[in-house]
């Protein structure tokens, strides 16, 4: 059986799971029910791992802004640290590609998109790459020269320069004019241009007008978030890649969408043929190290794949997560039916995904863990 | 001339190579300037504006390790101004949904 088959089949079962549980799962309303909070060693050594004390003025180390843990859809633990209340809606930074792949998720299913449609037929200056589909975007997969990296190599970060300075007018055309260096869809290189130009794509698929509300009338208002904040350029276009905003409490509401296989409550909000895309790796992603995160549909996976073992060693391979710069991320556990969003501000490199979550699977995965 | 001055050609030809590389790289460089400001503004409104975390976090929230040669926060407006490396930069706060942008006209700084 192939791996992708077996990985098919394990999301299927996942599924069929869920489904017969339906009756007893608990959803959130105007806000979230609050189960029973774990206590004992294994909380204090995630505790322990993830608020140590912290400097301000001298940003090193781990540096957790808030963790929100829900399982079976009910809020089980929550703590806050510096500036970051119950009500900050926290800069999500990359969880923001996930977010707008979700969004556009909405519109998949409003049979607005195909993933084999050029992205030229909705976004027109990406005639410059007629190959392009759309899906090509979903997997990083454009093969453009973009150079991803912030602070370090700031002279030719092509994203830096998207988001402060070139490009910031117009980020997807500022995208667009980079040379095309791979065919389109036989290289993945992680790049903030790709998801930005999906936004602008999403622009042409609904309509300028309607554009101005998609986010919300399509994915925030169905799943109740009030907090959402979603900059765009000069031109109007979504900063798909980097600048959405919402509190703990709304993101988990998208984690606990993916979980539940794109249903809420009694609509399947996404398509499972959507939710399986985005648990899907891309085909050709070749890992360049220990640790890489699979990229699937613009969400990451923690697969074995190509040879590598599993990303995160210590967490179940059906796990995934939307993941962001300083440490944004949110993690969908489906086999433990948790979901778990952490907002930080990690100015270095310290902070581990593996020993964070392997901490909050011995604090928080209950009887289910085996 | 190798022969004579060949220090002198040494460097000549240094200074070629260097004119070169920032003949290649001239769009990179003439953007360079405005990273720190850009960054300082953009970032320092959404700290303070979106997030609504206090001003004292929000200045070093914001900072890169380059100082800024001047900073105003326009807090009736929500108008961020910073300069350094020569260039200053606006941030403004558009509105609920809307966040944060950087604008294409600056304000300037009070004196």
């Amino acid at each position: 059986m192939s791996f992708k088959t077996l990985h098919r089949l394990s999301l299927l079962a996942g599924l069929c799971l869920t489904a017969t549980l339906t009756q007893a799962q608990s959803w959130p309303a105007a806000d979230w029910e609050t189960g029973s909070t774990p206590s004992g060693v294994a909380v204090e050594a995630f505790e322990a791992y993830s608020f140590p004390a912290r400097d301000d003025a001298n940003p090193t180390g781990v540096r957790t802004d808030a963790v929100l843990v829900i399982r079976d859809g009910k809020v089980i633990y929550e703590r806050y640290a510096g500036p970051t209340k119950a009500e900050t809606p926290h800069l999500t930074w990359s969880v923001s590609k996930s977010l707008m792949a979700t969004v556009m998720g909405v519109a998949y299913g409003e049979g607005r998109f195909k993933l084999s449609d050029p992205v030229a037929s909705y976004y027109p200056p990406f005639a410059a790459h007629p190959q392009t589909k759309i899906g090509h975007l979903f997997n990083w997969a454009s093969g453009l020269d973009w150079q991803e990296g912030y602070e370090l190599a700031p002279l030719r970060s092509s994203i830096v320069a998207m988001l402060y300075t070139r490009g910031r007018n117009d980020m997807a055309a500022f995208t667009a004019a980079h040379h095309q260096e791979a065919p389109p869809g036989t290289r993945f290189r992680y790049s903030s241009g790709d998801s930005t130009v999906l936004a602008a794509t999403l622009k042409g698929m609904v309509g300028a007008e309607a554009y101005q509300d998609y986010p919300w009338t399509a994915l925030f208002e169905p799943l109740g978030i009030t907090s959402a904040v979603w900059e765009s350029d000069t031109r109007g276009t979504y900063v798909g890649s980097s600048y959405a905003y919402m509190t703990a409490r709304d993101l988990a509401r998208v984690g606990l969408l993916m979980q539940r296989g794109g249903r809420w409550q009694d609509r399947q909000l996404l398509p499972e043929a959507w939710v399986d895309f985005n648990l899907t790796p891309f085909a050709d992603f070749k890992p360049s190290g220990p640790n890489e995160q699979v990229p699937g549909g613009h969400w990451w996976l923690n697969l074995a794949y190509e040879g590598a073992p599993k990303p995160w060693p210590d967490v179940p391979p059906t796990a995934f997560a939307a993941l962001g710069h300083w440490g944004q991320s949110l993690y969908v556990l489906p086999e433990q039916d948790l979901v778990i969003v952490r907002y930080a501000d990690d100015r270095d490199g310290s902070y581990q995904h593996n020993e964070f979550l392997k901490r909050a699977l011995a604090a928080f995965a209950g009887e289910v863990q085996p | 001339m190798i022969k004579r001055h060949p220090i002198v050609f040494l460097l000549l030809l240094a200074l070629l190579i260097l004119l070169g590389l920032a003949w290649q790289n001239r769009a990179h460089l003439a953007a360079f300037p405005d990273i720190t400001s850009a960054y300082a503004a953009k970032e320092y409104c959404s700290c303070r504006y979106v997030m609504d975390n206090p001003a004292d976090y929000c200045v070093s929230y914001a900072k890169l390790p380059i100082p800024l040669s001047g900073f105003f926060d326009d807090a009736e407006n929500k108008r961020v101004t910073a300069a350094g490396f020569g260039r200053t930069n606006t941030a403004a706060w558009i509105g609920p949904r809307e966040g944060c942008r950087l604008l294409e006209q600056t304000d300037a700084l009070p004196d």
